[in-house]
Parts: structure tokens; C-alpha cells; sequence
């Protein structure tokens, strides 16, 4: 029985991470190709089914009017927008998730649960319908095309999302400890920082690292609330998009744009271990 | 009339083939115009140079690089470097352009001065929009421009988009199998008719599915019949509309052709359309796999890759195709749409067995200036240069640049030959095509331009796409459609699209 | 707890929430209630007709709630089950664990938009590495262009997409799950079967339930895919609520009815996921 749990256990794992790599395989592949090479059937080894060329890549260096798109800068836009607006929503959303997990609140009818659930319906509206509203406030506040305008706008869309996992979190860290720390003598402010949040460090990274991937990879509201100033990164990758798509160009794009959030991951994945380590609660 | 417009054109290609000699200083500067050099004019380079625009901003709204997104951009660097105005581009996916520019326009912002966009939106944008003013209308470089251009970027008679490019449908086959002898041995032995160039929807069909799943060109890949656009998304309801214009474009009966001018009540679901989408749902049956999921993308991959025998939509393809790396260069052909052995006559509710072929006078890439702009002298001048005689052959000769001709003195097979390598037969024929659309037809059909145009446009698409799917018959489906445009007239008011419609009507009847 | 500080944790948050939303909202609300279009831009008020127009008039919308609730529903089932079975085969001792743990988190970090188009090249019928392989047997399903296989080739790219998401969650549950249990269930002499349902499962609850959830909410507004892969076809087989929301919205400029059958849209999903999420409770509790 153990012997073959453990081949099924590694058989599954293979398997599935051959399907998770495929797609980047194809498109390291595609990326080196031209028109000829795309359009005369399926190719894959470089110079075995077609000649390579390095045209895709340089496509992202050079700009526009050389018939590429310069992503330099949306790249730098992004990275600031999504964090500033990660930070802020972790920051928010972790207080409030705390309040939410420990104290009651009562208005009327409304419970922490229903609080609780305001923050997460507002990830179940489509995006479109925000788009005009969202582009009147900013443009009444003079803030279109601006970074912190999508700021403003990315904070309500990853609180939620900061709230929930965290009010997850703070639910299983058990309130012995609180109880513990206002016993020894600190006041709640107080016992949040000094014990309860850093036990709830594995809870802020995944959080954490939620906020950042759906803020990176927002497409939309990038796309309406910019125009020439600001330019986040899947708006100019998608801007190659043209009649005839550019395959060599996007395939190159998408590997460029997943690299630092590889990083992230391996970041993520240390935390992760770590945290059990210290996670036992006593 | 046709003797003038011969008199002209070679008088202008004389001129344009005589300065190619010469080697001027701008031409130097900018090398994108070494084949011609500047050419004289009020928007040409020596013209731009002498204004001063220094301190003064444009903003471009744009499709995406390459097609006519390169251009805008190369033209925007090129202007700024002869005026010194500063010139912002951004580009587009070509379904986000109308809204990218509607959505501000709306809600009352203007960040762009200069909108890219197809030249259907006319309707629906225009109120945002600056209309091009006389000085430009009657310039020489206009009036170079044909008459369906002109019409097709104006609104009862004021010019209200700027002409910069040109796009028709037109059939395009692989002459190394239409004009192959072997080939049309085969043919006749095994069909009893003759291969040639299409003369009727039913011939192509025929002859598509006769080549069809097998290597005829013998590259060790299997070829098909033809390559459409299905893809149910903004443009597949064009490629539909190609088809139905033979059955359903009666020269004899005027007042309206997708709807009754005077009750308004839409037509597309008449015997005619339905006819040409049975005939659609029988392609299916001789596209490649996916085919039916084609785009425009994959139909210039597809035809251009040397993949079908026909394909029928816009320019690109054939560009594509005589690419001078393309593996099928010189070996395409360009010809009017097929017609068809009968046409619906909608007032005797009857069948007429008589030859019936149409252009439909399709839109295509268009810029316009928008009115809320601070900067409009400097837009127009920019589009002006954009189109300008030096910079638009220029353009032309580069197939991923989507520029295509659209100006009486473009129709010289002999620039073709020329600049781009062309076969001097594929090249006359490829000319007179055009020019006999553009200038010559009398019976055609022009792009529906109303408000809320998108709509029915979708309510189309959706519906034809059903039909190719199989959900619905052909007769279900339009019918299916004509209701949601009844619904459509109805909410948006049948006075205010009649009033838009007539002027299409206008002239299409006035000819 | 009840202390008087409690509001100076939440009201933060919850005001910025609160401020940046209520525009947007309220804006939303009164569109839902003109019939904004790109001809008639403007705040006219023609009461309740756009909700009038989408319960009696508009089988599409509802027809596009079917096959959301059908894709949806399998595509979250997928995720939470080989997620789940992921995250539990890299939990303990597995040669090259980090190596997988941080490959399988990957796809989601990459932007769907992009990604998609990638996978509809992968997917291409004629010039596409699934059919060349395909071919070797003689056949070539449409993945794209056909009302069956174009709702499975969606819900194959939201599962490389989102799987990660649902395999991270579990995996940080699992990792912090408490020993003592483990550790008394191996005294009782129960075997790893045994571990797994009545000691991992029911001690995951809690995340399961919060993560099939999230994800829930998530999958109902797939667009990206749909939008690039399909366009909704071949048809409409592959339409969405969200993708139709938003050819209405953006593609056909008919705000105001946008506007409505957004509203309409939230507040079903709000009763059905509520129900949901009970739903899961007692099934969960119960083990």
C-alpha cells in the first residue's frame, strides 16, 4: 500500500507539472518563430522545424514606431501601482479583519458576518459596468491617468480580498493568546502587535501575495482609466494585439511578464515552511 | 469619364515615377520616402517643415502595432521632428477602439485629439468630432481620392472623417490551381464545368469544396477550400453581409436595402439573405478545422500561408500573400466578388433569373479630429501628412503597415510591378479590380451607418453565428435577427434611424 | 470581546471601502434606471423598464446564467479537488518539494489575458500542437469551434489558471493545522485513509469552505478566457453572464441596460452563494 501511494503520488505530481509547464514551453518555442513558421502548421524544435529568429523579443525593446512597444516603463508602473495598492489593502484590511474575528459589532441588524460579507461582495461585480462611474470619479477628481488614481481604484479592488483571507486566519489563531497578553498587562493595540500579528504572518504573505497577482494582472481598469501617461504592463502587452496577431511577440511578452512573480513565488513558498515551523501556537 | 480618370492618373504616376529619380534632401532625412522622395504639396515634407508647432501636444488614439498602428507612429515622429510639436501615440486593440474613445467623449473628456477607428462608427461619433475643413477638402490630395472613400468618411456631404487608407472586399484565389491546366482538366472531367475565376456563389462553393481536404499545391500539407470570417466578433457580420449582396441587391428596386426606407422594417430576413446564408452554412463544410472560428487574423494566416484556394474579406490577405517572403507570392489573384444567377426583387416578391453582382462598399481604417480638441490646426496638418502623396506610397508598399490604396492615382498597376516586385498581370488585374469598384459600379450596396449601428451589427453576428453552428436554420436565425432589429428601431426611435438611413440609401439610388 | 477601541480597527478600512465605492454604486444604480446608449448619453429616467426588459425579454441573459452555473460550478469542483490532492501529496516528505511547490503555484501569477491567447494558439485547430497530436489518431476535435468542446477548452484553461489558487489556500491550511490530532489518530492505529477523512478533511472545513467560495465568486466573472478564446461562440455556447454584461456594456454601448443586468446579476449571485455557503457548512459539519 505505501509503495504505491507513493508512485501514484509522484505519477499525479509529474503529470500535472508537465500541463503547468506546457503552455511556457510552447510559448518559449512560439516566441522564436515568424509569420511563415506560425502559419504553415504546428513547429516546435528551433532549427530542426523552423528557422528561429529573435524578432519577438526585440519587438519589446523598440518603440512603436519601429514597430515594437517599449515595455520598460509599463513594467516600472506596475510593479509600483500593484504594491503601493497591496500594501495599503493589507495594511486596512488586516485591521479590520482583526476587529471583525475578535469584537462584535452590531448596527441595527447588521452583524460582523454581514460586514464581513460587504467586503467580499465587492469582488463579485463585473468590472464593466464600474468602468464609467470609476472614470467619472477619477476624471471629477483629476486624477485619469494617473498612478494614483489606479492606486485608489486597486485598493478597492484587493481589500477584499486582504479582509477575507485574513478574517480566515485570524479565526483559527486561538483568542487564548489575546487573553493571554491583556492578563500580562498590554491593552488589545498592544496585544495585536506584539503576539497576535506575528503569528499571523503566513496569513499577510498569502494575502499578501493575492493582492499582488490580482493587481498585476488586472487588465481592464488599467485599460479604461488610462490614457498616455500611464501605462501598466498587460495594457502595452495586449496593445500588440493587432489584425494579425503578433504570436512570436505576445509568446515573448507573457514569459517576460510572469518572471518577478516567479520570484514572489519562491518567497511565498519560504514563508510557507517557515511559518509551520513557528506555527505552533504555544 | 473613364478617359479622364486614365488621363490623370498617368499624368500623376508620370510625375511620381519621374521625382523617384531624384534623390532630395528629405527623402535623406527620412528614409521611409527614398522611393519617391518629397512630394509637392500643401501637407508634404517640405510644406510641415515650414511651420512651427514647438510647444504644442498631440495625443493619438491608435490600433495596435503593426497595422496602421506602426504608421501612426512612424508618421508621429516624422511630423515631430519637421514641426516640433510633440506627438503622444497610444495604441489599441482594434474592438477596444470605439469604446477607448467613447467612454471619454461621454462622459465629457477629450483626451485625445486625433481618434483611429473603423469608418462605420461615423454616425455614433460624430457629434465628438470636428469635421475636416474646406482647406483640406480641397486640396489636390483630396480630390485624388475616390469617390466611395470620400463617401464612405462623410455624412451627407460634409466630410467628417479624414481619408487615410482604403479597404474593400474583393475575391482572392490561387491562380496556380484556377489557371493550371492539369487542374482544369481535372475539373471539367470530373464536374462537367469549367475552372475559372468565380463568377457565382454557387461556383465558388463548388469549386471550394472540389479542393478541398487535399494537397494541391503539393507542400506535404493538406490545403482547403476557403478562409472566412466567422468568428462570431465585430467584423464576421461584413464577411456575411459580402455574401448576401448578390441575392439580395436588386438595381431595379431603390429605397432601401437592410431595411424599408419608409416603414422601416428591416429586411435580412428576406429570401435573398437567407439564400446567402445557406450558402454560408455550406462553407463551413469546406473551411479548414477551426475555420469557424476564424478571425480576420487567421484568415490573412490562413489564405496568406498558402492554406486555402479562395478568400474573400479585406485587403490583407492578398497583401500578406505577395509578401516578397511569402511562399505563394505572384501566385494569387484578385477579382470582384461572385455574383449570383439571381437576384430577389422584394417589391414583385419574386425571383429574377438575371446575373446579379455588387460591391458592398466595406469601411475600413479611418482617423478623425476630435472637436473638443485645443489642438485641431495641428491634428488636421498631422493627418494631412499621415496621407500625404510621399508618405502613402510609401505606406503602401508595406504590407504590415495595413495602409492600402485608396486614391485614383494608387490604381497604376505599374507602381506595383515596381516597388513590390509584383507580377505585371496579377498587378493589372489587382488595379482594375479595385478601380471598377471604387469608381466604375453603379449597382452596390453601402456599409449600414446608423445610430446604434454596433447593435445591429451584433444582433447580425449573433445570429448568422448560430446559424453556421448549427443551433438554428438559416430562415430561424434571420428571422431571429430581424425581430432583435425591429426591437432595436423601436427603442432607439424609427424617425431617427430612418433620417440616418436615407443617407446611405441616397447613394446607393442616386447613381 | 467588546472594546471600545474596536472601531478604530475596522472604521479604517471599511470607510475607504465605503467612499471609493459609493459613487460607483449609487452611479451603477441610477444608470440601471436610464437607458444610456452611445446615441442618447445621459441620465434620462425611464423608471424600471431595463428590468422590466430583462425578465420578460431576454432569454439570452438568462440562458447565460445556465452555462455559467454549469461551467462555473465544474470548473471550482476541478480546482478544489486536484488542488486539495496537490497540496496534500507536497505537504509532507516529497523529493524536490519546493521545486513543485513553487511551479504549481505559477500559473496564476501569469495575466489571464495574455496567457489565453497562448493557450488559443496551443488549442488552434489546424496550426495548434493538441491537433497535430490528435491527428495521429485521425481526429481533430474542435476545441474552439464546437458548441461542446468549446466550454471544455474553457474550463481546461481556468483549471491551469486557477487550480494554484485553491492549491496555495490548502496548502497554507494544511500547513498550519495543529499536530496534536495526527498525533492521537496514529495512537488509535488509524492508517492514512482513515487520517485523511476524519482528521485532515474536517479540520480543512473552514478553508474549504472560505476558498470554494472566493473562487466561486472569481469563476462567475470569467471574461478574459471566454473573450479571447471563444468570443462566446461558436454561437453563443460559450457565453457567460459576465461576457454578455459586457458586450452589452462595451461592445454594443447600451449602458443603461448594462447597468441593470448588473445589479440583477449581483444580487442573484449574492442569494445563490449565501445559499451555497450554508449548503457547504452543514455538508461539511456533518463529517
Amino acid at each position: 500500500m505505501g509503495t504505491f501511494y507513493v508512485t501514484l503520488k509522484y505519477t499525479a505530481v509529474t503529470l500535472w507539472s508537465m500541463f503547468v509547464i506546457a503552455p511556457f514551453l510552447w510559448a518559449l518555442s512560439t516566441s522564436f518563430k515568424d509569420f511563415n513558421s506560425v502559419t504553415s502548421g504546428a513547429t516546435y524544435i528551433p532549427w530542426v522545424d523552423f528557422e528561429p529568429t529573435l524578432e519577438g523579443w526585440r519587438v519589446l525593446l523598440r518603440s512603436p514606431a519601429q514597430g515594437g512597444v517599449n515595455i520598460v516603463e509599463p513594467y516600472l508602473n506596475s510593479i509600483f501601482v500593484t504594491s503601493l495598492a497591496s500594501f495599503i489593502s493589507i495594511l486596512l484590511g488586516t485591521l479590520a479583519a482583526y476587529a471583525l474575528s475578535r469584537f462584535t459589532f452590531k448596527a441595527g441588524f447588521v452583524k460582523n458576518d454581514d460586514i464581513t460579507f460587504f467586503f467580499i461582495s465587492q469582488r463579485i461585480m463585473p468590472p464593466v459596468v464600474l468602468a464609467i462611474p470609476f472614470f467619472i470619479m477619477l476624471g471629477k477628481l483629476g486624477l485619469l491617468d494617473t498612478l494614483l488614481g489606479l492606486v485608489m481604484v486597486y485598493v478597492v479592488l484587493l481589500m477584499p480580498i486582504a479582509v477575507w483571507i485574513m478574517v480566515d486566519f485570524f479565526n483559527k489563531v486561538p483568542v487564548e493568546i489575546d487573553e493571554t497578553a491583556l492578563i500580562d498587562g498590554c491593552n488589545p493595540i498592544q496585544a495585536f502587535i506584539k503576539v497576535v500579528l506575528p503569528n499571523s504572518i503566513p496569513g499577510m504573505v498569502v494575502a499578501g501575495l493575492f493582492c499582488m497577482i490580482f493587481g498585476w494582472t488586472d487588465f481592464f481598469f488599467a485599460f479604461i482609466l488610462t490614457f498616455t501617461e500611464v501605462q501598466l504592463l498587460p495594457v502595452a502587452i495586449v496593445s500588440l494585439n493587432s489584425s494579425i496577431t503578433p504570436w512570436w511577440s505576445l509568446s515573448a511578452a507573457a514569459l517576460v511578464s510572469v518572471a518577478p512573480l516567479i520570484v514572489v513565488a519562491f518567497i511565498v513558498e519560504r514563508y510557507l515552511s517557515k511559518g509551520n515551523l513557528s506555527g505552533a501556537l504555544k | 469619364m473613364k478617359k479622364m480618370i486614365k488621363i490623370s492618373t498617368l499624368t500623376v504616376t508620370a510625375s511620381l515615377l519621374a521625382v523617384a529619380a531624384q534623390a532630395d534632401k528629405w527623402s535623406d532625412q527620412f528614409p521611409h520616402i527614398k522611393n519617391t522622395g518629397d512630394i509637392a504639396g500643401e501637407c508634404s515634407y517640405e510644406s510641415m517643415s515650414k511651420k512651427d508647432y514647438s510647444g504644442q501636444k498631440l495625443t493619438i488614439n491608435t490600433h495596435a502595432v503593426p497595422v496602421i498602428g506602426e504608421p501612426t507612429a512612424l508618421h508621429a515622429e516624422q511630423f515631430s521632428k519637421l514641426t516640433g510639436a510633440e506627438v503622444n501615440v497610444i495604441h489599441t486593440p482594434a474592438g477596444d477602439l470605439y469604446s477607448k474613445a467613447m467612454v471619454p467623449f461621454q462622459a465629457g473628456q477629450a483626451p485625445y485629439d486625433i481618434v483611429f477607428g473603423f469608418s462605420n462608427f461615423i454616425r455614433d461619433w460624430k457629434q465628438y468630432l470636428q469635421p475636416v475643413p474646406a482647406k483640406y477638402v480641397n486640396m489636390r490630395q483630396m480630390q485624388d481620392v475616390t469617390q466611395s472613400h470620400i463617401d464612405v468618411n462623410s455624412w451627407d456631404g460634409e466630410m467628417i472623417q479624414f481619408p487615410i487608407d482604403g479597404d474593400r472586399h474583393y475575391l482572392k484565389y490561387r491562380k496556380d490551381v484556377i489557371d493550371n491546366p492539369e487542374y482544369q482538366a481535372k475539373y471539367k472531367a470530373e464536374t462537367g464545368n469549367e475552372l475559372r475565376v468565380p463568377q457565382t456563389w454557387k461556383e465558388y462553393g463548388e469549386m471550394a469544396s472540389f479542393f478541398n481536404g487535399w494537397d494541391w499545391d503539393n507542400d506535404g500539407e493538406l490545403e482547403y477550400g476557403s478562409a472566412e470570417v466567422m468568428k462570431k466578433d465585430d467584423l464576421m457580420f461584413a464577411a456575411f453581409f459580402s455574401r448576401s449582396v448578390a441575392y439580395a441587391k436588386n438595381p431595379r428596386v431603390k429605397g432601401g436595402y437592410f431595411f424599408d426606407l419608409e416603414s422601416m422594417e428591416p429586411l435580412i430576413n428576406g429570401p435573398g439573405f437567407v439564400e446567402a446564408l445557406t450558402d454560408w452554412v455550406e462553407a463551413t463544410k469546406y473551411v479548414p478545422p477551426g475555420g469557424i472560428n476564424f478571425g480576420l487574423g487567421d484568415e490573412i494566416n490562413s489564405f496568406g500561408g498558402g492554406q486555402t484556394l479562395f478568400s474573400f474579406s479585406w485587403d490583407d490577405a492578398f497583401v500578406a500573400a505577395m509578401q516578397d517572403d511569402s511562399p505563394i507570392k505572384n501566385k494569387v489573384g484578385a477579382a470582384p466578388l461572385p455574383g449570383s444567377d439571381r437576384v430577389w426583387n422584394r417589391s414583385s416578391g419574386a425571383w429574377e433569373n438575371e446575373y446579379n453582382q455588387a460591391p458592398y462598399i466595406v469601411w475600413g481604417w479611418t482617423a478623425a479630429v476630435a472637436k473638443a480638441s485645443k489642438n485641431q490646426d495641428v491634428a488636421f496638418d498631422y493627418l494631412c501628412f499621415f496621407a500625404n502623396d510621399a508618405n502613402h506610397q510609401a505606406d503602401i508598399a508595406i504590407g504590415r503597415f495595413g495602409v492600402n490604396p485608396f486614391k485614383k492615382s494608387d490604381f497604376v498597376p505599374e507602381l506595383y510591378v515596381e516597388r513590390q516586385g509584383w507580377d505585371p498581370e496579377i498587378a493589372k488585374q489587382y488595379a482594375d479590380t479595385l478601380m471598377e469598384m471604387e469608381e466604375g459600379s453603379t449597382n452596390r450596396v453601402f456599409p449600414l451607418r446608423v445610430p446604434g449601428v454596433f447593435q445591429f451589427n451584433s444582433a447580425i453576428a449573433t445570429a448568422t453565428s448560430k446559424a453556421l453552428a448549427g443551433q438554428l436554420s438559416p430562415q430561424e436565425a434571420l428571422d431571429e435577427a430581424a425581430a432583435d432589429w425591429k426591437k432595436i428601431v423601436k427603442r432607439i426611435g424609427a424617425d431617427t434611424i430612418r433620417e440616418a438611413y436615407a443617407v446611405g440609401v441616397a447613394l446607393e439610388d442616386n447613381l | 470581546m467588546n472594546f471600545k477601541h474596536k472601531y478604530l480597527f475596522l472604521l479604517p478600512g471599511f470607510i475607504v471601502l465605503l467612499g471609493i465605492l459609493i459613487f460607483p454604486i449609487g452611479f451603477t444604480v441610477r444608470l440601471s434606471l436610464s437607458s444610456w446608449d452611445s446615441f442618447f448619453p445621459g441620465l434620462d429616467f425611464i423608471g424600471l423598464e431595463n428590468y422590466t426588459r430583462l425578465f420578460t425579454d431576454d432569454p439570452r441573459f438568462w440562458e447565460s446564467f445556465q452555462r455559467l452555473s454549469f461551467m462555473s460550478v465544474i470548473t471550482v469542483f476541478l480546482q478544489y479537488t486536484i488542488g486539495f490532492a496537490l497540496a496534500h501529496m507536497v505537504w509532507k516528505e516529497i523529493k524536490f518539494q519546493r521545486f513543485f511547490r513553487v511551479l504549481f503555484l505559477i500559473p496564476m501569477m501569469t495575466t489571464p489575458v495574455i496567457m489565453t491567447v497562448i493557450w488559443k494558439t496551443v488549442f488552434h485547430e489546424s496550426l495548434g500542437p493538441v491537433n497535430d497530436f490528435f491527428s495521429l489518431f485521425g481526429v481533430t476535435p474542435l476545441w474552439l469551434s464546437s458548441e461542446a468542446l468549446s466550454k471544455v477548452t474553457v474550463i481546461i484553461v481556468e483549471v491551469w489558471q486557477w487550480t494554484p489558487f485553491m492549491f496555495l489556500l490548502l496548502l497554507a491550511g494544511l500547513l498550519s493545522l495543529p499536530k496534536e490530532p495526527f498525533l492521537a489518530a496514529s495512537i488509535d492505529g488509524a492508517g492514512p485513509i482513515r487520517k485523511f477523512v476524519y482528521v485532515t478533511f474536517p479540520l480543512m472545513a473552514p478553508i474549504s469552505i472560505g476558498a470554494i467560495i472566493i473562487r466561486l465568486i472569481e469563476a462567475s466573472k470569467i471574461m478574459d478566457t471566454v473573450y479571447v478564446l471563444t468570443s462566446g461562440g461558436p454561437g453563443t455556447s460559450s457565453e457567460t453572464s459576465s461576457f454578455y454584461i459586457f458586450i452589452k456594456g462595451l461592445r454594443e454601448f447600451q449602458f443603461g441596460y448594462s447597468a441593470a443586468l448588473s445589479l440583477t446579476y449581483l444580487i442573484i449571485m449574492i442569494i445563490s452563494l449565501t445559499i451555497i455557503a450554508k449548503m457547504l457548512v452543514k455538508l461539511m459539519i456533518r463529517n
